[in-house]
């Protein structure tokens, strides 16, 4: 490297004498030498009343290599803590559960939706993708994900082809994923619709499982004048294999009172009549998205609406909208807006009536339920004078939503069935290059 | 591919103008990018994904997780 | 279309002054091509006064180094070549770059190189001349046979200087210099026919987005350079070069040999502190022909090749 310092101090200092000035040296900040990109933050998500929390840390890092060909890689650590839902129903009496792990038990009051015994989990994630111009105007990407935590392995790839159309201004993209996800949850899995036992008792745990999951997209990008550009996805995908949640349970109750069926333990063990969720064993997905951007001078407006629809019976609608709003040279603040709403599946039951055959799939959990989620958030930003970007955000979330009537059955209509969600988010990001 | 050309080509004709690669100066700001934050959107993405119903629909790049 | 001019100056040279959304752009011609200077912000008497600023540089510089112009130093001394010319400090200036160069390329940069032009016209048509025709002009080439002892200059008689090679860059970074002045701080790109320099970065952050033309498809952006100070300069074949028996002969000359560069890039793009040192580098560069990656790499600039 002797050879190049050499070669450029002689012309920087023959440069110098010509246009007879002190010229920066190479090490002065020269923005335009930065390869790497990187961009990190840090989160907390927090549910109120007790319920999950999460911290996690993400960092991820972009190296151009000229000619526009690029390596991303994204390094994910989160740390959940927690309980959420069960989806065993309150009740005016105790309730005693067996836990996951099938050695202890927990207890919910009267009264309280009972919640999952409390965990710990820690999973982290790496994602990398490497992009290049496959010929002019084909741009091609390639990524590779893999994720671990407690009870959960994902194992991804995707490819993906752009191809540009009329001077730049549309963008045809063909994109495929693939993952394959192993599940080993704490205790085994649960034969669905299976009795919840007694402690020690691990008759109806299998071991583990999988599930693997196909994703197809195509999109299209369309500049639709100097200030505004839009993007259409439309997209497909498969699951296949073990989509249960092995944690998830459903009460069996009394088709007059509503009330969970009891039952005496032997020795520790749970106190009523609860199932463990049957889901179906392949979901098939589509949903269209449709997202414009909008530069109103430097403010930039962004608005985005999905429509999903599955094989579960599910439809949901998602609109969201952000400003970007610049103030002064330096920061900006940025106000977002999201509006979500989802009917519940086929096979969504609040409950289970004692007596009735089975259904062959049955589940509780919230989230397959009827609801809508309304998210309201800001983000600040500032740049620093060597070009760092600081940025802040808090949102705030909520989730309301509703059993069916016709699956409220007596005393449950006195309770709060389906508690609302409602959860804050702050995030601290920094972006930086090297 | 020439059925593609032809939807690409109706899109385009359907009143949007051409946008010339020396007027790309407002669609090349960084806040114009359709992936300008890629942090925020897999964060929102795995909050969603984790609470909600559905998943996704903008693009690829994250991974699973046990929390659906 | 883009600017919506609110506001159109066209000065007695034909400097025109244009508002685009949030910035000037100041437009007139000089050196044989486009010359463009943007300007951040700053009230429109500012963005008058650097431009006008900018191009009158221009012109000065052209009018006194041209080798067309019967006023310019470079013709003087061309015209008297075998006796004795005292130059002044910008002439001399030059000269000592120019030689710099040469040492640098080994003697394939050359500003003594341009009488091979009477055996070579690159107007894109096939006629190569013969081995002997070159041999009659190599004794006129060489800045080895030149007497240059600063400030005086003594060339053989029947020799030619041309500082074409680089006196648009000089321009270009002379002119920004000259802004810097005018309106000090205030982020200005001076663009003469796709040499650049900025001497300010913005003060918004933001870096001036420049677009570098494939040679093939000219009119198309390649390749945004995203520039927050510094020069970028670009070399290439397009428009100037010989076709004959199927091989593209470049403009560029190798002094040593009096034959055009073989294997050239078709186009070469550096980014540099200064568009002079830019302009260097590509020149250099398109000199070493099939070697001008090994070349660049090891200049440790940022470049790119077409």
């Amino acid at each position: 490297m002797k050879e190049t310092e050499n070669f450029q101090t002689t012309l920087a200092a023959a440069a110098c004498a010509l246009l007879g000035t002190t010229l920066a040296t190479r090490a002065a900040a020269d923005e335009a030498d930065k390869r790497w990109a990187f961009d990190s933050s840090l989160l907390y998500y927090g549910e109120s009343d007790d319920r999950v929390q999460d911290i996690s840390a993400m960092l991820s890092a972009q190296r151009s290599f000229g000619d526009e060909r690029t390596l991303a890689a994204t390094l994910t650590a989160d740390t959940l803590t927690g309980a959420s839902a069960s989806g065993a129903i309150a009740l005016d009496t105790p309730q005693t559960f067996t836990s996951p792990s099938g050695r202890a038990v927990y207890t919910t009051q009267p009264g309280d939706v009972p919640l999952d015994d409390t965990f710990l989990d820690t999973r982290f994630a790496l994602n990398a993708s490497w992009t290049q111009p496959l010929a002019r105007l084909y741009t091609l990407s390639a990524g590779l994900g893999f994720s671990t935590e407690y009870d959960y392995t994902h194992l991804g790839a995707n490819l993906s082809l752009a191809r540009d159309f009329n001077k730049r201004n549309t963008t045809l993209s063909a994109s495929v994923a693939w993952s394959q996800d192993d599940v080993d949850p704490v205790g085994g899995a649960p034969r669905p619709l299976s009795q919840m036992l007694d402690v020690g008792n691990s008759a109806n745990k299998l071991g583990s499982d999988s599930k693997d999951v196909l994703d197809l997209l195509v999109g299209l990008t369309q500049v639709l004048g100097r200030n505004t550009v839009l993007r259409v996805n439309y997209s497909y995908s498969d699951s296949n294999g073990y989509l249960n949640d092995p944690y998830k349970i459903l009460s069996v109750v009394d088709p007059i009172s509503g009330d969970t069926v009891t039952r005496v333990p032997v020795g520790e063990g749970p106190t009523g009549v609860y199932v463990y969720e049957s889901r179906p064993d392949s979901r098939t997905k589509q949903s269209l998205n449709a997202e414009v951007k909008h530069a109103f001078g430097a403010r930039v407006l962004h608005v985005a609406y999905r429509f999903m629809t599955d094989d579960w019976g599910i439809d949901s609608s998602t609109a969201e909208a952000r400003v970007r709003w610049p103030i002064g040279a330096d920061s900006y603040i940025e106000p977002q807006l999201r509006y979500y709403t989802q009917n519940e599946a086929d096979f969504y039951r609040a409950s289970l009536v004692n007596g009735q055959a089975l259904p062959q799939y049955a589940s509780a959990d919230f989230r397959l339920g009827d609801f809508d989620a309304t998210t309201v958030g800001v983000k600040f930003g500032h740049r620093t004078a060597s070009g760092n970007e600081w940025s802040t955000r808090v949102e705030y979330y909520q989730q309301s939503g509703q059993v069916p009537g016709d699956q409220i059955i007596g005393n449950q209509a006195r309770r709060e069935q389906y508690p609302d969600l409602r959860a804050v988010v702050v995030q601290f990001g920094y972006r930086f290059g090297l | 591919m020439k059925a593609v050309h032809l939807l690409v080509l109706g899109l385009s004709l359907a009143g949007c103008a051409t946008v010339q690669p020396w007027e790309r100066d407002v669609l090349a700001r960084p806040e114009m990018s359709l992936d300008a934050n890629p942090l925020d959107a897999a964060i929102d993405d795995h909050i969603y994904f984790s609470k909600e119903g559905s998943s996704g629909g903008r693009g690829f790049g994250g991974g699973g997780c046990g929390c659906n | 279309m883009g600017a919506n001019p609110v506001s159109i100056k066209r000065g007695p040279c034909g400097v025109s002054l244009v508002r685009s959304h949030d910035h000037w752009a100041g437009r007139f011609a000089a050196m044989a091509c486009p010359c463009d200077v943007l300007i951040e912000g700053g009230p429109q008497a500012q963005a008058k006064r650097m431009v006008d600023a900018i191009a009158e540089c221009a012109w000065r510089i052209e009018r006194k180094f041209s080798r067309y112009r019967p006023g310019s130093v470079v013709h003087y001394i061309n015209d008297t070549a075998g006796t004795v010319v005292t130059v002044d400090d910008e002439t001399a200036n030059l000269l000592d770059f120019a030689a710099t160069l040469t040492n640098l390329s080994q003697g394939r940069f050359d500003i003594t190189s341009g009488t091979l032009r009477r055996a070579w016209t690159f107007d894109g048509g096939d006629r190569v001349p013969t081995q002997e025709q070159i041999d009659a002009l190599l004794p006129l080439v060489g800045w080895h046979a030149v007497q240059w002892t600063r400030p005086v200059l003594r060339l053989r008689p029947g020799m030619q200087i041309d500082l074409g090679g680089i006196g648009k860059e000089y321009a270009v970074d002379a002119a920004a210099a000259i802004a810097n002045t005018v309106a000090p701080g205030v982020s200005c790109l001076v663009n003469f026919g796709g040499d650049v320099a900025v001497v300010n970065a913005r003060s918004d952050g933001q870096p001036w987005r420049v677009g570098i033309e494939k040679p093939d498809r000219l009119g198309t952006p390649a390749h945004v350079v995203q520039l927050y100070r510094g020069g970028i300069a670009t070399s290439g074949d397009s428009r100037r070069f010989v076709l004959s028996g199927g091989q593209r002969y470049s403009h560029i000359l190798d002094a040593r040999t009096g034959w055009p560069v073989r294997n050239a890039p078709h186009s070469v793009t550096v980014t540099a502190e200064t568009c002079t040192q830019a302009g260097s580098v590509t020149t250099l560069a398109m000199l070493q022909g099939e070697n001008a990656d090994a070349f660049l790499k090891s200049s440790g600039m940022d470049y790119w090749l077409q």
